[in-house]
């Protein structure tokens, strides 16, 4: 399942699977790992494996695709229950005019909705919905022991009892297991419209200020090859006249040359958020970070990469969703030592503003220049003593957070 | 000099003698929160009026080994803000400064001493505000809503509190200062700001909290409406629900809560109706008219006896008014009475409030039912008299209310928090290794168990040595001590 070649974590295509089919299995899994001493990857459709530091060598992997089952559906409290191993494709197309509100570029490779949780990804309707943290209503994990633990529960409101889906939002699989996920899930819009706007980065930036301060309730407003794209869900009559009235606000902004703006729908809309798509994942030999910034630094960050675009001779894309700070950077062509460059001088800043990187994925190489992870955060201390007590001897993707621990 | 003294003199030292309270009297004014039937004098209050100060205070305990408990404004319904006797109370109350309205990036950053309604005012001049909006939203601070993971009426469509802060700057109980989160929901690694919002005090002490403003919606349509049964409300908001509409707001008040509310206020609710059912829409008005009217439709399919639309803001905010009025108002129909706060799944609804009629007809004891029928959270209010010694026996039931919840698939707690009130029911609710789980994650923050301990999970202290169902324990049985 894991690629082979440059992406390979080290050691890990030697490892033996195993493939639990349920939580009693998993558990076992988990508790004989335990007593062998063995050093552990949590995977599921293994769409991820790039995310973060590479795993260092491991003993066992643990494929989680056979906890795929749909536990429960109940359409009328908005609650769906799923083994985590289920593709969220698979669990879409199971649901009955309601969909979980994730739309991340992975979804369309087969990413699990554990995977999904575990890497707290998201795309461009998270500006509106959130990730995953924000969408299960209850977990259960089990732990580099084997213990199996339950938090929330299958309601969308309770506060009763710590929030352990959290800690494992954005883990990487180096806190446990996720084997089992509720859901909140949200009513299917009866369709969907977006503006695509051609312009550059700051007029993007004013452009998605102007219509984030409309009450026209744009579910995304995202920046991608050189236009501003603005979906809008809903109603047929309320898409219609807000893309409308979208359109009318745009052309009516000072400076601004308006004969371009598109209205997409169906095929047209598809493609350009496909595409969208396409650049989150990037391709093999392709360097990928996701950031997180103040959202008004965005024009900042875009000049930036372009000047480092040139200096280094690589081609930089950015997608960035502008209400929320969300961008992924694609360095793409080039070697190592470029990429390492950009990198490098781009993290620092986004840090030093503040903001996170996290590196989907890296030119074979890259490793040997720079670490995966800028400067640890604020709160190391806290993260290790937890890391300590969920898995004292460090088993579970051992090197993912290097050089944090 | 006692252990108490010395740290007292510490304090001072930090925070000035006007930033610290040691006299018998001031300190019996911070003894309970919201859940008055819980009351512990703290041997100090504190009031810090920085980070620095908070950061100061936590090392000065520490090194006492003191334990200490964060408070807000005291409006928390679970006694999560209890003082621990021979212990510290750190009153945020000094930190009330909004820091920054930021209408580009559509955040604010304030200070944890803030009330909840004083962000959304304060954000009010550029069409922002912030969305959870519990009851007590006048004067509930944000860093509590924080601590319980506040949501309010709206949270159906809105969310909670972990939907809307992007940040906290905590103390740690080592001392240290953290920002978890930041500027941007993506931030990298374990989603640490949302293990401490909702953890009740217990991971740290929020000193600083930046939070996401909503652009308010273009329109906002509300109706009130009749129905002949609690069922026939219920199958509206399931039909609701059905056609893909997602409401702002969907709340439920009995009969009885009814005639308390208007024997309140007077907001027009109509009495002996055996159901009023609210439902708010928001958003585009074109879109919105267009559901309001589906909406309005499904009622009359559900034999509604009467709907009244709310012609404008005033009258809008009558009907809340009639709505948020009933905890209080209960206290018109009945002298004493205890605040209930479950979920069961939403579609159980109906076999959640006969189940609650049955056992209050058995306990001889009156519930009034409101609800946030969208999402199951029930607040059954249990009403009593203390005089003809139903004390014990209305504690009882609405315990045993929020266990049902838990049988019928659903949780202890939809918004108030476990804090000293349901820490020994978690065991209905969780298993060991559920509970020795979240205690690993407690001491990964707190490894010395000084802050807010007694809350959340069961102590044996507290609930006796094996945890499990609650047992009275063997002194209170035979009437040594009281569980109060």
């Amino acid at each position: 399942m894991s690629s082979k070649g440059s992406e390979a974590s080290h050691g890990v295509d030697t490892a033996q699977v195993a493939r639990p089919r349920d939580l009693r299995e998993a558990r076992d899994v988990m508790v004989d790992a335990a007593r062998a001493g063995h050093r552990v990857l949590l995977r599921g459709s293994g769409t991820a494996q790039t995310w973060g530091a590479p795993v260092r060598e491991v003993d066992l992997v643990v494929d989680t695709t056979g906890l795929d089952q749909i536990i429960a559906y109940n359409p009328a409290d908005m609650t769906v229950a799923v083994g985590a191993g289920i593709r969220l494709q698979d669990l879409q197309s199971k649901l009955d005019r309601q969909r979980v509100s994730l739309d991340a570029a992975r979804v369309a490779e087969g990413a699990t909705v554990g995977g999904l949780l575990a890497t707290a990804d998201g795309g461009p309707i998270r500006a509106t919905y959130g990730t995953l943290r924000d969408l299960v209503i209850g977990v259960i994990v089990i732990l580099a022991d084997g213990t199996v633990a339950r938090s929330g529960g299958h309601v969308i409101k309770n506060v009763a009892g710590y929030d352990l889906a959290k800690l494992f939002s954005g883990s990487l699989g180096a806190f446990g297991l996720v084997a089992e996920v509720v859901l909140r899930v949200h009513p299917l819009p009866e369709t969907s419209g977006t503006l695509a706007i051609p312009c550059d980065a700051p007029t993007a930036f004013r452009l998605a200020s102007e219509l984030l301060a409309s009450p026209l309730e744009p579910v995304a407003i995202e920046w991608h090859a050189g236009r501003l794209l603005a979906r809008f869900e809903g109603t047929q009559l309320g898409v219609a006249n807000r893309l409308g009235k979208a359109q009318d606000l745009v052309q009516a902004s000072p400076g601004f040359a308006s004969a371009s703006v598109e209205r997409l729908t169906e095929n047209d809309e598809s493609a350009a958020w496909d595409a969208v798509a396409a650049d989150v994942r990037g391709t093999e030999g392709d360097t990928v970070l996701r950031a997180g910034t103040r959202p008004r630094e965005f024009p900042a960050l875009v000049t930036r990469l372009d000047e480092l675009s040139r200096q280094h001779d690589v081609d930089v894309r950015v997608v960035s969703s502008l209400g929320i700070g969300v961008h992924t950077v694609r360095i793409h062509g080039g070697q190592a030592d470029q990429h390492a460059a950009v990198v490098d001088t781009w993290r620092s800043g986004v840090v030093q503003g503040g903001g996170s990187v996290t590196m989907h994925r890296r030119i074979a190489g890259l490793d040997d220049l720079i670490p995966s992870w800028g400067p640890a955060p604020q709160a190391l201390s806290v993260l290790r003593s937890l890391k300590d007590g969920f898995d004292p001897d460090g088993r579970l993707a051992p090197g993912r957070f290097a050089p944090w621990w | 000099m006692t252990t108490i003294e010395r740290l007292a003199e510490r304090l001072r030292d930090i925070l000035g003698p006007r930033g610290v309270i040691d006299n018998p009297q001031d300190l019996r004014t911070y003894e309970c929160d919201g859940l008055t039937g819980y009351r512990v004098t703290p041997a100090l209050v504190v009031l810090p009026t920085s980070t620095h100060e908070v950061a100061e205070v936590v090392k000065a305990c520490r090194d006492s080994k003191v334990p200490y408990v964060a408070r807000g404004a005291g409006t928390g319904l679970s006694g999560g803000a209890l003082p621990v006797e021979d212990g510290v109370v750190i009153s945020l109350q000094r930190m009330r400064a909004i820091l920054d309205v930021d209408p580009v990036d559509r955040q604010a950053t304030v200070e944890p001493g803030v009330t909840n309604l004083a962000i959304s005012r304060a954000a009010a001049p550029y069409n922002l505000y912030y969305a959870p909006d519990p009851s007590s939203q006048q004067v509930c601070t944000i860093g509590g809503n924080v601590a319980e993971n506040s949501g309010g009426a709206h949270c159906l469509k809105y969310g909670f509190t972990t939907h809307h802060v992007l940040a906290v700057e905590v103390v740690l109980p080592d001392g240290t200062q953290a920002t978890l989160g930041g500027y941007s929901p993506e931030v990298a690694g374990p989603d640490l700001r949302g293990l401490v919002i909702g953890s009740e005090g217990t991971l740290g002490i929020v000193t600083r909290v930046v939070v996401r403003l909503l652009r308010k919606p273009e329109t906002v349509r509300t109706l009130l409406a009749d129905f002949p049964s609690i069922e026939a409300a219920g199958n509206t908001v399931t039909d609701i629900i059905a056609a893909g509409i997602v409401p702002a707001a969907m709340e439920i008040m009995d009969r009885l809560a009814i005639e308390a509310s208007e024997a309140a206020v007077g907001a027009g609710y109509t009495i002996g109706t055996p159901a009023a059912l609210v439902v708010e829409l928001d958003g585009p008005e074109d879109e919105c008219a267009q559901l309001f009217d589906a909406v309005q439709e499904l009622c009359r399919a559900n034999s509604t006896t009467k709907i009244r639309v709310a012609a404008d803001d005033t009258e809008r905010a009558m009907i809340w008014t009639g709505r948020k009025a009933a905890f209080a108002a209960v206290g018109r129909i009945s002298p004493n009475y205890f605040v209930q706060d479950g979920v069961v799944p939403r579609t159980r609804l109906a076999e959640a409030l006969s189940r609650i009629g049955a056992m209050g007809a058995e306990a001889k004891l009156r519930v009034a039912n409101v609800f946030h029928a969208g999402d199951g959270n029930l607040h059954p209010l249990v009403l009593y008299d203390e005089s003809r010694g139903e004390h014990e026996r209305a504690e009882e039931l609405s315990k045993k209310i929020a266990e049902l919840c838990v049988e019928l698939g659903g949780s202890l707690s939809g918004e108030h928090g476990i804090g000293t009130d349901k820490a020994c029911s978690m065991p209905v609710m969780f298993g060991e290794d559920d509970l020795a789980t979240m205690d690993r994650l407690r001491r990964g923050f707190d490894p010395d168990g000084l802050c807010n301990p007694g809350k959340v999970l069961p102590t044996p202290r507290l609930c006796g040595e094996k945890p499990g169902p609650y047992r009275p324990h063997p002194l209170e049985a035979a009437g040594v001590i009281e569980r109060l």
